[in-house]
This record gives C-alpha cells, sequence and structure tokens, in this order.
C-alpha cells in the first residue's frame, strides 16, 4: 500500500470518527415526558417560565439554587431545580432551554440555561401596536 | 401625502444605491467575464467602470448609512432598532455594524477595498480575480436591496422607515402627516444592546469582516487558476493575501476572545459556542491552505489538496455566514442573528458558490457540463417541486462525487512518492490535520442542521435506529439532536489530539529541510529545545499540579512548550540571528504560546469563591466549600481564596452600579496563650503562643484545652478560629452592573492583573436600586399569632400582638391611632440555641396602617417591619441585611496567550513582508 492511500485511508477514518463523535456525544432535545421517561439522562429540554408558579431564590441559604416551574411545549409543567443563580432576566424571557436531567425527586435537575429574552422584532410589534391603539 | 420631519431623501438615496451597487457589480461581473474569455481589453475598461460604480456606490451606502445614524433620524427602522440619543457617540460604529444588514455592508464593503487594491496589483489576473470579486459582491448586494419581487423578498434593506415596515403598513398612524412630532416613541431610538458598549465592539467586528474579506483572495485567485489553466501559478500572488488573511482572521478572532473576557460574564475568553466556532473554521482551513501554497513548488501530489483548503476556506465563510444569520441555529447559540427571513438567499448564496467550485475544479469540459446540468435539474427539483431538503442532499452527494471524479481524471492525480524526511512531507501532513480538526468543530457545531436535513427520512432512519439501538440515531431520525450538552468537554476530548499533533508539528516543521533531511543533523538541532521543552514539562506539571490522568493536558503542554523553544532557537542557530528572515518562527512561537496559555488558563481556571455562608458552613478548615458564588454582605470581611474581601458599598454612574469591592492581603493569625476561640459549639483556650496550622485539628491537642464550662453568651461573644486574618489593602475591584430596562441588565467583569494570573470577578445577583437603606428587599409573611416563619437565616416565633392604648401613647398621637406591638421570639437557622428578640411596631389610624417601626436584628443580618394587623392575623415584611453575590475565578497564566497573539501577529507580519520583498 502506497503512503498517499495510507494517509487518506487515516484521514477518512478519523474523519468518520469525528462525525460520529460529535453526534455521539449530542444530547437531545425532549420534551419532560421524555426526560422524566429516562432519569438520569441528560437532555435539553425547551419551554417557558410558568409565571403563575413563584420564582424562589434564597441566596442566603444557597447561591446557587434556583427553584421555578417550567412548562414545557406540550404543556406538562415540572419543577425546577437550577445550580445556579437566579439569572437577572429570568422574569423577562419568553423562551427557556434547561440543559439537565430528571430526577427522582420528581423535579428537573438543570445545570445549565440559555434565556431568550424577547426579540428585538417583538418588541417593536409592541411599540407600534401601542401607536396603533392611540389613534 | 407628505410627511413632516422626515429625511426621505436619504433612504431614497440609500435605496438607490443599493441598486447601483447591484448592477455595477453585474456590469463588473460581465465585463471581466468577457475580458478572461476573449483578452479584449475594451471588456477590461467596462469591467472596471462596473467595479467601480459599485465601489463607489457601497461608500455611499455605508456614508448615507452613518449620517442618519450619526444625526438620530429615528424614522428609519435601523437607526431607531440600534442606536439612542444617550448612547457615547464612540459607539455608532458599533450600531453600524450591530445589525444584519449592517455587518453585511462591513463585509461588501472590505471586499471592495481589496478589489480596488486588485484592480491596481493584479496585473494579469485582474480579470479572472475580478470577474469572482464582483460575482460575490453582486450576491451580497442582493441581501441588501430589499426589494419585492412576488412574494419573495430579496435582502433585507437597512433604508426602510418604520412606517415602510410590512407589519405597520396600513396601521392608522402611519397616515398621520406629524407622526414624527406627535408620537413620543419616535423621540429616541431603542439603543445599543449593552454588552456591545464596549470598546472591543469597535475594532472586534471591523478586523473579523476583514479577515472574511481576506479569505476570498485566494479563492478568487484558485478559481482564475483553474479556469485559465494555469493550476500552479495563481499561488504565487495569492499566497501574501492569504497570510495577510490569517494575520488579520486571527487578530479578530483573538480580539472576540478579549471581548468576552472583558465584557461578558460567562467566565472565559471561549466558550465554543457556534459564532466562535464559526470563525475559527475558516481561520484553520486558511492556515492549512497557505502552507499548502508554500511547499507547492516543491510537492506536486498536494495541489488538489492546496485548491481544496483555498476553494474551502471561502466556502466555509459562507457556510458560517449561513449559520449564524439564517436562524438556523436558533436555540442553540446565545448570540446569533435571529433569521428575519434571509435563509433562502443566504443558502442559494452558499450553494452557488459550491457549485462554481466544483464545476471548475472539474476541468474536463464534459464532466464539467455534465455537472452543472445536473446542478440545473436539482435547483428544478428544489424550487419547482419544493422538495428543497432532498434536493440540497442530492446536490452534496453529487457535488462530493463530482470533486473525486475532478481528482482522479483531471491534472491533479500525480503518481510520486516524496521523502519522509521532507519538510513538504510534514507541512502537507499538518494541513490535513488542521482540515481534520476544522470539520470536527464544524460537525459539531452543525447539529441543528443535520436535524433539519434528515427530517424528511425519519421513516428510513427510524426502523434503523430501533434496530441498532444507538441513542443518536434515534434523536436523529426524530430530528431532535441537541448539542452536546458539556460543550467544553466534547470540543476538548476532539481538539486537544489535533492541538497536540499541529504543536508537534510546528516544532519540528522548520528543522526539516525540503526533499530530504539528514537524520542526525536533525537530532542534534533539535536536541536543545526538546531537553528544555521536557525539563519545561516536568515543572509546569509539577506547579500545575496535573495527575497522571490528565495525560493529555500534559502532553499538550509538552508540545507547546517544545513548539515555542524549538522555532525560538530557530532564530540564532539556523537563521544566525536575521529578524527579517524569522518572521515564520516569531508566528510560531506565537501560535505555540496561544495554545499554551488557553491550556494553562482553562486548565487551571478555577473558583476562588465560596459560599461560606449558610448551613454548610467551613468547621474546621476554612477552605471548605459547597459552591462557586459567594455571599457577601455590606461591611462584612471574608476569606476568599489567598484574600480577603469586603463588600464596601455601591455607586451609580450613568448607566452603570459599581460594585466597590477592597481586597486585603492574608496574613498569618497569631494566637496568644489564654486566647479563647469558638469552634462550632465548644470554647477553646490557647496554651501557648502559636501560629496557626490550616486546620484546627491539627493544632488542637498541642496547643489549646476546651474551656469546660461557659455560659451561652460567651459562646456567642467568641471570635471563631481561624487560620488567617486580614491584613491591609491590596487592591480594589469594582465589578458592575450596566442598568439597561430594555435589553435587561448586564454583568460586566473587573479583572485584576498580575504577570502570571488574573482574578476576574463578576456580580451574580445583587439589588439593583439605590436606596441607601442597606437592606435588600423585604418579603411579605403573613401569618397568625401562634405561627413559625421560617426565613432563610431565622426561625420566627409569633407570640403575640397587643394595642397600645396608654395615657401617653393617647396624649402623644391622639385618639384616631393605635399603636401595635408585636413579640417575636427569633432563633438563628444554624444554631438552635440562639435566640433573640424583636418587637416590631405598626400605627393605625382608625383601620389604616399610617407608620411603623421596624425592629433589627443585626447579628443575623434581619430585619422586621410589622406592616399590617388584623385581629390575629399579621403581614410582616422581613428583608436582610444588604448582600451581593460574586463569583471569582483565578485563570493562571493567560497572559501567555495574550503575548502569543501579539507575536503571532508580529511574525505574520515580517513574514509576510520578507516575501513581499523577495518578489
Amino acid at each position: 500500500m502506497k503512503r498517499s492511500h495510507l494517509i487518506a485511508l487515516v484521514i477518512i477514518a478519523v474523519a468518520v470518527a469525528a462525525l460520529i463523535g460529535s453526534l455521539n456525544d449530542s444530547s437531545s432535545y425532549a420534551d419532560l415526558n421524555e426526560a422524566f421517561a429516562q432519569p438520569g439522562e441528560e437532555f435539553h429540554v425547551v419551554g417557558t417560565l410558568d409565571r403563575s408558579q413563584p420564582i424562589v431564590y434564597e441566596p442566603s441559604v444557597n447561591a446557587s439554587l434556583t427553584r421555578f416551574t417550567m412548562t414545557d411545549l406540550k404543556g406538562r409543567s415540572c419543577e425546577v431545580k437550577l445550580a445556579m443563580a437566579k439569572p437577572a432576566d429570568l422574569e423577562r424571557s419568553e423562551r427557556l432551554v434547561l440543559i439537565g436531567e430528571a430526577s427522582a425527586d420528581g423535579a428537573f435537575h438543570a445545570k445549565d440555561m440559555l434565556l431568550k429574552c424577547p426579540s428585538k422584532y417583538n418588541e417593536e410589534n409592541k411599540v407600534t401596536a401601542g401607536i396603533g391603539s392611540d389613534n | 401625502m407628505s410627511y413632516i420631519g422626515e429625511h426621505t431623501w436619504a433612504g431614497q438615496l440609500g435605496h438607490f444605491l443599493a441598486l447601483v451597487s447591484f448592477a455595477g457589480a453585474l456590469l463588473a461581473l460581465a465585463g471581466y467575464v468577457l475580458f478572461t474569455r476573449g483578452n479584449d481589453p475594451g471588456w477590461r475598461t467596462v469591467g472596471r467602470i462596473g467595479f467601480r460604480a459599485h465601489s463607489v456606490a457601497v461608500v455611499g451606502i455605508v456614508v448615507t448609512l452613518f449620517t442618519m445614524l450619526f444625526n438620530h433620524w429615528f424614522e428609519f427602522d435601523y437607526v431607531w432598532k440600534h442606536s439612542n440619543t444617550e448612547m457615547p457617540l464612540r459607539y455608532i460604529a458599533s450600531c453600524f455594524w450591530e445589525g444584519q444588514e449592517g455587518s453585511f455592508l462591513l463585509w461588501t464593503f472590505w471586499n471592495v477595498v481589496l478589489g480596488n487594491l486588485l484592480i491596481r496589483r493584479a496585473k494579469e489576473w485582474e480579470g479572472p480575480v475580478l470577474a469572482v470579486f464582483a460575482l460575490v459582491q453582486g450576491f451580497l448586494a442582493t441581501m441588501l436591496l430589499g426589494v419585492h419581487i412576488g412574494d419573495v423578498r430579496i435582502g433585507s434593506s437597512p433604508f426602510l422607515l418604520v412606517r415602510e415596515l410590512p407589519e405597520n403598513i396600513g396601521l392608522p398612524w402611519t397616515h398621520i402627516t406629524d407622526y414624527l412630532q406627535k408620537i413620543p416613541q419616535f423621540k429616541d431610538g431603542r439603543g445599543l444592546n449593552p454588552l456591545l458598549q464596549n470598546y472591543w465592539m469597535v475594532i472586534h467586528p471591523p478586523t473579523l469582516f476583514l479577515g472574511f474579506a481576506c479569505t476570498l483572495v485566494p479563492f478568487a485567485y484558485a478559481i482564475a487558476g483553474l479556469w485559465t489553466r494555469r493550476l500552479k501559478d495563481w499561488m504565487a500572488p495569492a499566497l501574501p493575501w492569504t497570510f495577510v488573511g490569517v494575520m488579520v482572521l486571527g487578530t479578530g478572532i483573538l480580539m472576540g476572545g478579549a471581548w468576552a473576557y472583558e465584557a461578558l460574564s460567562f467566565g472565559g475568553f471561549w466558550a465554543w459556542d457556534p459564532v466562535e466556532n464559526a470563525s475559527l473554521v475558516p481561520w484553520l482551513t486558511l492556515v492549512g491552505a497557505g502552507h499548502l501554497m508554500l511547499i507547492n513548488k516543491r510537492k506536486e501530489t498536494s495541489l488538489f489538496t492546496t485548491f481544496l483548503l483555498a476553494l474551502g476556506t471561502f466556502l466555509l465563510v459562507l457556510y458560517s455566514t449561513f449559520l449564524t444569520r439564517s436562524g438556523v441555529l436558533g436555540d442553540t447559540s446565545v448570540h446569533s442573528f435571529t433569521g428575519e427571513g434571509m435563509l433562502p438567499g443566504l443558502l442559494v448564496f452558499m450553494l452557488a458558490f459550491v457549485a462554481l467550485s466544483v464545476a471548475m475544479l472539474n476541468t474536463v469540459a464534459s464532466n464539467r457540463r455534465f455537472y452543472l446540468g445536473l446542478c440545473v435539474v436539482m435547483l428544478a427539483l428544489g424550487v419547482g417541486l419544493r422538495v428543497q431538503v432532498p434536493a440540497i442532499l442530492l446536490f452534496g452527494a453529487v457535488s462530493l462525487v463530482m470533486t473525486v471524479a475532478a481528482y482522479r481524471t483531471g491534472p491533479f492525480h500525480v503518481e510520486a512518492e516524496e521523502k519522509l524526511m521532507s519538510r513538504e512531507f510534514w507541512i502537507f501532513i499538518g494541513s490535513l490535520v488542521l482540515l481534520l480538526s476544522a470539520l470536527q468543530v464544524s460537525f459539531s457545531t452543525s447539529v441543528p442542521v443535520f436535524n433539519l436535513l434528515l427530517e424528511p427520512f425519519h421513516g428510513v432512519l427510524a426502523p434503523l435506529a430501533e434496530r441498532t439501538g444507538w441513542g443518536w440515531l434515534n434523536d436523529l431520525a426524530q430530528a431532535k439532536l441537541a448539542p452536546p450538552a458539556n460543550a467544553r468537554a466534547h470540543y476538548n476530548k476532539w481538539q486537544i489530539p489535533f492541538a497536540f499533533i499541529v504543536a508537534l508539528l510546528v516544532a519540528v516543521g522548520q528543522y526539516f529541510r525540503y526533499k530530504d533531511t539528514d537524520r542526525r543533523r536533525f537530532l542534534r538541532e533539535l536536541s536543545l529545545a526538546l531537553a528544555g521543552a521536557v525539563a519545561l514539562t516536568a515543572l509546569g506539571t509539577w506547579l500545575l499540579g496535573y495527575r497522571f490522568t490528565e495525560l493529555d493536558l500534559i502532553a499538550l503542554f509538552f508540545a507547546t512548550t517544545f513548539a515555542a523553544l524549538a522555532n525560538a532557537f530557530y532564530i540564532p542557530k539556523v537563521l544566525k540571528g536575521s529578524l527579517a528572515k524569522a518572521g515564520p518562527s516569531i508566528a510560531h512561537v506565537g501560535f505555540a504560546l496561544v495554545l499554551l496559555g488557553a491550556l494553562i488558563s482553562t486548565s487551571r481556571q478555577h473558583e476562588i469563591s465560596r459560599n461560606t455562608k449558610g448551613p454548610v458552613l467551613s468547621l474546621l478548615n476554612e477552605d471548605f466549600n459547597d459552591s462557586k458564588d459567594m455571599l457577601l454582605y455590606q461591611g462584612d470581611t471574608l476569606p476568599m481564596g489567598e484574600h480577603f474581601v469586603t463588600f464596601t458599598g455601591k455607586r451609580q454612574e450613568g448607566v452603570n452600579l459599581y460594585f466597590d469591592m477592597d481586597y486585603l492581603s492574608a496574613e498569618p493569625n497569631r494566637y496568644h496563650a489564654g486566647d479563647t476561640v469558638r469552634v462550632r459549639n465548644s470554647l477553646f483556650r490557647a496554651k501557648d503562643d502559636h501560629t496557626p496550622g490550616p486546620e484546627f485539628l491539627a493544632d488542637q491537642p498541642a496547643h489549646w484545652e476546651p474551656v469546660e464550662t461557659f455560659s451561652r453568651s460567651a459562646l456567642w461573644r467568641t471570635p471563631r478560629w481561624t487560620a488567617r486574618r486580614p491584613g491591609g489593602r491590596t487592591f480594589a475591584l469594582a465589578p458592575l452592573v450596566q442598568l439597561n430596562p430594555r435589553f435587561g441588565n448586564v454583568a460586566e467583569p473587573s479583572t485584576k492583573h498580575w504577570p502570571q494570573r488574573d482574578l476576574y470577578t463578576h456580580i451574580r445577583y445583587a439589588k439593583l436600586d439605590t436606596l441607601g437603606d442597606g437592606f435588600m428587599p423585604a418579603r411579605l409573611y403573613e401569618r397568625n399569632v401562634g405561627d413559625t416563619i421560617v426565613t432563610p437565616t431565622c426561625v420566627v416565633l409569633i407570640d403575640s400582638v397587643r394595642a397600645v392604648r396608654d395615657s401617653v401613647t393617647i396624649a402623644r398621637l391622639g385618639p384616631d391611632y393605635t399603636v401595635y406591638l408585636l413579640n417575636m421570639k427569633v432563633r438563628d437557622l444554624y444554631d438552635d440555641s440562639r435566640w433573640f428578640e424583636a418587637r416590631p411596631v405598626v400605627i393605625y389610624r382608625f383601620d389604616q396602617p399610617v407608620g411603623s417601626k421596624g425592629f433589627a436584628i443585626p447579628q443575623l443580618n434581619v430585619k422586621f417591619d410589622l406592616a399590617t394587623v388584623k385581629g390575629r392575623q399579621v403581614g410582616l415584611n422581613v428583608s436582610e441585611r444588604e448582600f451581593v453575590i460574586m463569583q471569582a475565578i483565578v485563570f493562571p497564566g493567560i497572559n501567555i496567550l495574550w503575548i502569543g497573539c501579539i507575536l503571532m501577529a508580529a511574525g505574520t507580519f515580517v513574514a509576510i513582508r520578507q516575501r513581499m520583498r523577495g518578489r
């Protein structure tokens, strides 16, 4: 076998391994039902903040624990224990992506969270809607 | 209808210039294509006129947009959305490129600058190279057109008036002629995202986009080479541009890192965010392309790979643009643009250039026609039959097959075997490793794209997933793949081995000679660097405490120190100290130091902030921790790492709320005979004078004897045992929170720099108003007499409430008033023997509370305010003394990274200059 063929083979092998590896390491988007069907397994859960329930953050007890309730896109709610200080704009968020796992205690234990705050577009609409109703 | 106060002419001018820029690019394209085919200088003149017209129009657009922003013409949507009157003028530039349209404009502008330079300098290459430029500029110009053809909107114009936005057309207010005066929202714009109000954001985007623009030069030359069948000649003129791109893009990426480190509070300079990855990937392939061009004179077999990398780099720039601007990343990136209808345009832009590249690679005319025919068929499938995803996948597969076919059939297939001990062979291998590294980052960033592409194939994949039982295949089948939850771990796992190989090759590369190298001489020249690297690695492993399980980190440490030393020694040893020739070596030292600094600071960054308040209190060892964040009451001094820290207060300057933190040195404590200390619930008396050890237990029998009997109050009064005590003030930091009601408040870090490490601190949680009462916002508890309240710090028993109606009160307040006094017992939540009493008071006039007098218990950092009394029900406000939660991270060795950046840029500059002179 010639050296160039060997190199080509090695490269293809590493590229395929990288592709499979990146897929294998990826976690998955899920709703709460799926997350709770496999407790301990890591998921990304997309949902919204349930504003009817309190956001509990007691920094003097544990500065990196925030508890709140989220509703996933299918409407199921559950308590979330987020191992972080409460982000300043949690209340303003329109969408949450929680990264973590379901736990046997019935709560979703999140180690990280991405917040999507009102986009530029929505805010734009809000202002113009206000203007429209003035007249 | 005419509106009062609108600067409609500016918008019309902008629209007009956008059209001119598009038409100019088309004219230039036509002129240069015909010139290249027929070599008629008349067509070159047409091409030049077209490109000049395009350039003037683009500069005109930039000036118009800046004028609108400078003058605060808020009737324009772009101005209203991205700027306001309060913002410092120096950030106008940031407003310019904050939005989708402005950043496209910036990219277009840099392409114009480079294109005009090339018109002057490209000589015989002008025709084909400028034709490619014109094509790219044509596509970019459509992104700013904002015209509608049927239902399809092409591009997005920054010159739209707010009343012209699709969602506003027809609304009643758009018919008012003086709406600008009447409607208050138009008095001021929405302002710039506070994260972007930073000096790094003024220089980082232009640098990055200049880097992106530079990748077009090797692409255009490569296409030109294929077009004119001068498969090798294009490299010499393209080479300096390629390394300018390497330098500028690399600097831009690291400036982004500096911005993240200085202004963002995610705790670091690199987070493997898709937007960051999107800029890193083209840099990796560009470096590979540049190095392959260097060796191509001597290595025939790498010709095809050179083309692949030179073409691929620009295609990856287009792919990054597509990823970050079309909205496909969706939930996976914090700072990508939202789609805003750009997806189809960007997709067409990218796929068109893939098709162009593959078509040009197929030098056999029949193959090229066959491929282009297939492209047209697939375009028809995608657009006409609306089966876009299968059409795109088919296109990808066909393009891949045709690329392989181009290699097999074209002039690239060279049967030659080069020597193992040659420089060209190892540079070639290094470029391939860079390509693999880029591919891996691309794959992992593209996870959301896989979902989109594979959604139509659910029916095929689902049974396959069931049979194999592979979780990811199942996710793929359901199109629910999410990016790796632990991005850093995932990327490190792959990129550390790649970095290791690349660093080793960087170390030895220059010691190889072209063609063949004498093994003994090679080893002799490298021996000193090798020995030095082994010694430094041993030292570093010991200093940083790398364990055997972190072998990958030790290996990378070795490879990077080896690379830095070998290249540094190369200058005196081989180049005899000639700095003019030392460019590559300096750049390589810089590259190695960037890797080394990143390795040290990310592998050994550690939070030194600990939550020492609360239930899991440090009992015997003050270094015990349960958390990464630290709660600090105003005025308290707490140990943190090797410092003591005090939160002295906060101050507001403009929109910034600064939290002043004093850092005090930690002095070893000293106990004298007879001193008493408290440890948990016992008291100890010192037997002799001594300096305490790290833990109390280590000292206890030798230096301390227990105190047998003591009163409870003595227990509380006695200070706790500590190994160290606060000394003098050594420095102060003021992390801040930028108050911004519209975008949300943003915490910005404050960092103390030392040569060997940084202390990086930021606020996680704080009271954000500036009321000076010194207490956090209260929490209201409504309870009955006899109930218990558990607050975060104490347990409250509500004993009794009584109305005070003695003669003194009545005489002083009058008969309409009633004073209620609440009797409470308060216990420390964490110490069940520590009791206090509290008596807050509320004054009622008839049945309305009109005043109150709170009751504070300083020992528990808490204050009680009685809000209401209704029979036996009381409303009690409990507030804690003001505190902040902060995080402090130590980054060791981060200055190695910054020094590396500077060396890399400087070295590349020297190397380019040397090469330009040599020509």
